[in-house]
């Protein structure tokens, strides 16, 4: 509980001007504080990045509680806001030398591995400087109580174009139906239960009675858990706007396109003064049509279509196409970005003080891999989708893919959406299967990293997951010392370990390794993610259901 | 075509664990010659990957406690050795009792590491306190404490064993099934892989949950059981808690790792078999976060991260299965270790590479030996201090 209910919301003892629906993050953005604390291991300077509440740019603690995420917490009066992993702040933290002192990076499997008391000494160290925020200060308020379990007949995840149509349809229909969002929508839907602020985590495979086999474990914004138990599952969890490996590309300042939008002062109000915008896709036009006047340049790994060119040109915006994205230049934010045009030598550096990544877009597909549906990688977005032997239902019965996380998009969405209503209520409505992205060449990243890597004099200290600290030459170390595919790589440099799991560093690791062990990156191996898709609070979880510890009683 | 070196070799290790990894490093060491290890997964799918990294020496049996022992002896030296930091801290094992019952478990365990010459140690809930300041002391009416006990990283062990044993030309054929073994004549001489046939003069099973499917298909009578066992990690948090805590009630064992994260389980029941795969429930997640609080409620805030899950290799005393398989000559067992075999691989392993060379070892055959299962009025039961 926060001290001093009425006072003003206060950032390490300042008073902080918070407004009506804004997030903590864009509050301290607004106002100035752009570092919000450290890196794990290296402490280099962190701020609000991927803007949903997955990477760890914006950890704070808020009232004593640690590892609170600015971009998804609502302040209310009288709230302590502090930083964490930094000291005395985020700006100027004692601990920051290591990240050039370390030079390269540590090599943390070999250094100081003999004689004992080095070790020793080392891992002391370590654990004194490592971890995030401290234990909590107090016991936290406990979350409302939960409610029963839902049962329904279908459980809609993601209430986006797709995930709504099927909820709109089925409820349409009179089919007992839930729908759950992670974010806040607007209007209800007709015949339909609608929960937002509700984060679907964990889908198990079916294992339940006949009539109700899935249980699907959520996680509500105010702490409380919910489970659904269901027939029948659609999932649309959608789609996530990828990182990109680059030197500094975990520098304040670096957004993906989300983030960027997230962090907004207001809905065309960027926060930024000047960004280079990377990507040439549909992405990198709608951050044109929001913030036109504030973006520099753009810049993309591959060619620029006519639609945007004329677009950018419109705007005054100038246009790098086939470049090599090189560095964020600047200290404790981006002051710049560093590029050399594809196949060229010769470096050149745009003045900037952010960089939106808005290059490629990623499929949510945790739940898919939790339920155990069969995936398989597609070469022209580089990522894995859920085989769907047909048209929209899995190779798990009962559960259904929609929308961007199944490979559908744009027209096709709503398509593959009435699809699997119709599937579901057992009309024969539509035919044929909703057509996903047509196959296509490797994804251009492919040759994008190897012509990276293939830069003479190598590159530059490259945070390749930024969770944990892991660099590219960590990755590289694996490979030369012999350890292949993506599961062993992981777990030799714990790349994808931290709280993201893994979404901004494991599909361009896949791509790189793909390089160095010279197969093709389905070879390499899944892209699994454990449960849950974000981390739960304990005091969440244990409001589930379950048959209690033996003796506890 | 295969992607074996040769069609024979001296010693063939099914499983690239921690006991199959160590155990070759042992025997190429010992210059036993041409040595495979296959293994149906990746490096570190298995149990040794997807352990806890505890390492305790507080153990029922005299004979364990020695074994440990050596094993904790083994991993301090580890990074010298190996050149490899496992991140082995030895931050104690703090047992936790919350009845009388309990408590006399604790003793009596404890009068058998004393016997060992470790310095175990009872503690009342003020001495609770000191060693672990944030956990709750509600319903904790003592426990026992060994400072020397300790946590580590489990997959830099096999990162070590791996490079190592491969610089000292053991071939590691991952990915490769082991199918069937192959018999002729009372004698293990072979066996059947998914790259084809190979031939051994002796095949050690090493295979932890998956042991007991080997030795059935060379036709024995096994009472090796898989059983699931899960296990999650939290987010993580500056340095709080340094031992290892186990609470005899619920099983529960917690520790916080170098790198800040809370990892650890509790007894929880699945079905046995290696049938329904490797998988999380709810139901572990609710009965572990409810534990997790109950042990550090200020811990109900903080969120867990990931949750995964690995077999126990079961046997029916609870203790591993080490030497010759008596009713089939070259088939050696180093199983059933449940739960325990990071903990004790430096030194059981030490004695496995003995029984694989035919050499005597110093552990007690009716305690360890595969012989145990078939005699009539074997040992009964000990009473764990913690089941798997």
């Amino acid at each position: 509980m926060p001290d001093d209910a009425e006072g003003p919301v206060r950032y390490r003892g300042r008073p902080l001007e918070t407004l009506q629906g804004e997030t903590l993050a864009q509050a301290l953005t607004r106002q100035g504080h752009r570092i919000l604390h450290r890196s794990i291991r290296y402490h280099r300077p962190r701020g609000p990045f991927c803007g949903v509440g997955y990477c760890t740019g914006c950890l704070v603690r808020v009232n004593g509680q640690p590892n609170v995420r600015a971009c998804r917490y609502e302040p209310s009066p009288g709230d302590r806001v502090e930083s964490e992993n930094a000291w005395p702040s985020p700006e100027f933290d004692a601990l920051a030398p290591l990240d050039r002192l370390s030079g390269t990076g540590f090599d943390s499997h070999r250094s100081f591995a003999r004689p004992w008391w080095a070790t020793q000494f080392y891992y002391r160290m370590i654990r004194r400087t490592t971890g995030f925020g401290r234990l909590a200060d107090a016991v936290a308020p406990p979350p409302p109580p939960p409610g029963p379990p839902v049962d329904v007949e279908t459980a809609v995840v993601g209430a986006g174009a797709a995930g709504s149509e099927v909820a709109r349809r089925l409820g349409a229909a009179g089919h007992p139906t839930v729908l759950l969002d992670r974010g806040h929508r607007s209007g209800p839907i007709e015949g339909t239960m609608l929960i937002d602020r509700c984060t679907a985590v964990f889908l198990p495979p079916p294992s339940g009675p006949v009539d109700r086999p899935f249980r699907l474990v959520a996680a509500r914004e105010d702490g409380r858990g919910l489970l659904v138990r269901a027939r029948t599952v659609v999932a649309a969890p959608g789609g996530y706007d990828a990182s990109l490996l680059f030197a500094g590309n975990d520098r304040p300042g670096v957004y993906t396109a989300e983030g960027a939008i997230a962090d907004s002062p207001s809905p065309t109000d960027p926060p930024f003064r000047k960004a280079v915008v990377v990507g040439a896709g549909a992405r990198a036009t709608e951050l044109l049509d929001r913030f036109g006047a504030s973006v520099e340049a753009i810049v993309a790994p591959g060619p620029v279509g006519p639609d945007l060119a004329r677009r950018a040109s419109e705007l005054g915006v100038e246009l790098y196409p086939r470049s090599l994205i090189l560095r964020a230049v600047g200290g404790r934010r981006v002051r710049g970005l560093e590029l050399a045009h594809r196949g060229a030598g010769e470096t050149f550096q745009l003045t900037c003080d952010a960089v939106v990544l808005a290059h490629r877009r990623l499929p949510n597909s945790q739940l898919h891999f939790q339920a155990g549906a069969r995936m398989h990688w597609r070469a022209e977005t580089g990522a894995y989708y859920p085989v769907l032997p047909d048209g929209v239902a899995t190779t798990v019965p009962g559960l259904f893919a929609v929308g961007e996380s199944a490979g559908f998009v744009g027209p096709a969405a709503l398509e593959s959406a009435q699809r699997a209503a119709d599937t579901i209520l057992g009309v024969a409505g539509s035919t044929g299967a909703p057509s996903r992205v047509e196959e296509a060449g490797p994804h251009e990243l492919e040759g994008y990293y190897r012509e990276l890597l293939g830069r003479p004099g190598g590159i530059p200290k490259t945070v390749a997951c930024p969770c944990e600290d892991v660099l590219l030459k960590d990755i590289a170390q694996a490979s030369q010392r012999g350890y292949r595919g993506i599961e062993v790589v992981k777990r030799y440099t714990s790349l994808g370990a931290g709280l993201c799991q893994g979404r901004y560093c494991l599909p361009d690791a896949l791509l790189l390794l793909s390089i160095w062990e010279g197969r093709p990156p389905p070879e390499v191996g899944y892209i699994r993610q454990r449960p849950p898709v974000v981390p739960v609070a304990l005091g969440t979880l244990a409001q589930l259901p379950g048959p209690g510890p033996p003796g506890a009683s | 075509m295969s992607r074996l070196a040769r069609d024979r070799y001296r010693v063939v290790v099914v499983g690239a664990g921690v006991i199959g990894l160590y155990t070759a490093y042992h025997l190429a060491s010992a210059g036993a010659g041409p040595i495979l290890v296959v293994d149906r997964g990746f490096l570190s799918n298995g149990a040794s990957g997807r352990n806890g990294g505890g390492v305790r020496q507080q153990w029922e049996t005299r004979s364990t406690v020695r074994l440990a022992k050596e094993a904790v002896h083994a991993y301090r030296r580890f990074g010298s050795e190996f050149g490899q930091n496992i991140w082995f801290r030895q931050g104690g094992y703090l047992f936790l009792a919350e009845s009388p019952g309990e408590l006399d478990r604790l003793k009596a365990v404890d009068r058998v590491v004393a016997a060992e010459g470790l310095p175990s140690r009872l503690v009342d809930p003020d001495g609770v306190r000191r060693l672990a300041p944030a956990i709750s002391l509600e319903r904790v009416v003592g426990g026992s404490f060994l400072a020397s006990d300790g946590t580590l990283y489990p997959f830099p062990v096999l990162w070590g064993l791996y490079e190592r044993v491969r610089a000292l030309g053991v071939e590691v054929a991952l990915g490769v099934e082991a199918t069937r073994v192959r018999t002729e004549a009372g004698r293990a001489i072979g066996l059947d892989t998914s790259e084809g046939p190979v031939g051994a003069d002796v095949l050690l099973n090493a295979a932890g949950g998956w042991s007991g499917e080997l030795s059935r298909s060379a036709g024995l009578t096994v009472p090796n059981v898989a059983t699931l066992h899960e296990i999650l990690v939290t987010e993580p948090l500056r340095r709080f808690l340094d031992p290892m805590v186990i609470r005899l009630s619920d099983g529960l064992y917690v520790s916080q790792t170098v790198r800040g994260e809370l990892v650890g389980g509790l007894t929880f029941p699945h079905p046995s078999g290696t049938s329904r795969g490797m998988g999380s429930s709810p139901e572990f997640l609710s009965t572990m976060a409810r534990a997790l609080v109950r042990l550090v409620p200020r811990l109900s805030s903080v969120g867990i991260v990931r949750a995964w899950s690995g077999y126990y290799d079961e046997t029916p005393d609870g203790f591993p299965v080490i030497g010759e398989d008596p009713r089939l000559r070259g088939f050696v067992h180093a199983n059933g270790f449940g739960g325990h075999g990071f903990m004790l691989a430096p030194a059981a392993t030490r004695r496995v590479a003995k029984a694989v060379l035919g050499e005597p070892t110093d552990l007690d055959p009716r305690e360890f030996g595969p012989g145990r299962f078939l005699e009539p009025g074997r040992p009964g039961t000990i009473e764990r201090l913690q089941p798997g």
